[in-house]
């Protein structure tokens, strides 16, 4: 089965198809894809700010990044959820339009940036966290996140401008 | 002059037939800077409310956070007001009969009344008692998102 035949399945599943033909579950998902956003990328922005140097640099990283990463990982468990309920309801149209997996391949890199900065960096932050210099990999990452999380963003934005030409 | 008649002279003023002739990705654009905006907007609310209802950066005092976040509230809330502008004012005649974008507003208008009262004045302060700040961070929470959730919805009816 091709990608576009897969997408045709979901668009026509049960699922797919009573939440794009409902009035209210609609906007509501996407209401929440939009606000968790705040939880998500937002929160993630500020650790990346601190991590860049430009937030409440005199703090150690640590008491940034482990208070926040329960709230930003529930974040991002809306905000995933809810794209991939809308991506059910209207895969077919959407899977077509350039930019869509150009926002897919955004969350990709994304992902494996924060993966790898969790996995050299992020446990052990209390070891360089302190540190009146930032090291360069770290400094690294943190301006990969806003990159990316802003690609991300920016690319999901412009779908429907792209679909409707 | 009724808001009727005020709607429909931003309408038909000049400045809104120059922004309707450009291009639709400058709409695009202007959707970028609202979305955003709304990003900082609602992530600075929502670091210092964490912070008032006891949760989120707790090694920190309130003023701290609402400190270091103040900078970036007011430059989300700039990018939110000038992006707003600038796709209302070539469409306001479609904008006057939606009931969502009124609720929308009066939502906006109580999120920065408390936001310049009530939340400022908690925020500053080292020790709020607990009730006070729990309840300033509730309002500030519910109001803010309530204005993002409800623009959201202004598309849809």
């Amino acid at each position: 089965m091709s990608l576009i035949e897969f997408s045709q399945v979901l668009y026509d599943s049960e699922f797919g198809t009573a939440l794009r033909e409902s009035v209210y579950a609609f906007p509501i998902v996407e209401g929440l894809h939009l606000i968790s956003l705040a939880f998500s990328v937002g929160l993630i922005l500020f650790v990346d700010l601190r991590l860049t140097g430009l937030f409440l640099r005199n703090v150690p990283v640590a008491d940034i990044l482990k208070p926040l990463r329960p709230w930003l990982l529930t974040g991002f468990v809306v905000t995933i959820s809810t794209g991939i309920a809308l991506f059910i309801a209207e895969a077919s149209k959407v899977i077509v339009i350039s930019v869509f997996p150009l926002k897919i391949l955004f969350i990709l890199l994304a992902g494996i940036n924060a993966i790898w900065f969790e996995h050299k960096w992020g446990r052990n932050s209390a070891e360089w966290g302190n540190l009146a210099a930032i090291p360069k990999g770290v400094k690294f990452a943190g301006l990969a996140s806003i990159t990316l999380w802003s690609g991300v963003v920016i690319t999901g934005r412009l779908i429907p401008y792209f679909g409707y030409q | 002059m009724s808001t009727l008649e005020l709607f429909h002279s931003i309408q038909t003023s000049h400045l809104s037939s120059v922004l309707g002739e450009q291009n639709h990705l400058f709409g695009a654009v202007a959707e970028l800077f609202h979305i955003a905006g709304l990003i900082l907007v609602l992530s600075s609310i929502l670091l210092v409310s964490l912070r008032l209802l006891g949760l989120g950066l707790r090694a920190h005092t309130v003023p701290q956070i609402f400190k270091a976040t103040s900078r970036f509230f007011w430059i989300g809330l700039a990018f939110l007001v000038v992006s707003g502008l600038f796709l209302f004012i070539p469409a306001a005649d479609q904008y006057y009969p939606n009931s969502i974008f009124w609720y929308k507003f009066v939502l906006l208008a109580a999120a920065l009344l408390v936001h310049l009262t009530l939340y400022q004045w908690v925020a500053k302060l080292q020790s709020p008692k607990p009730a006070v700040a729990k309840l300033t961070g509730l309002i500030a929470l519910s109001l803010w998102f309530s204005v993002a959730f409800s623009g959201r919805f202004i598309g849809f009816f």
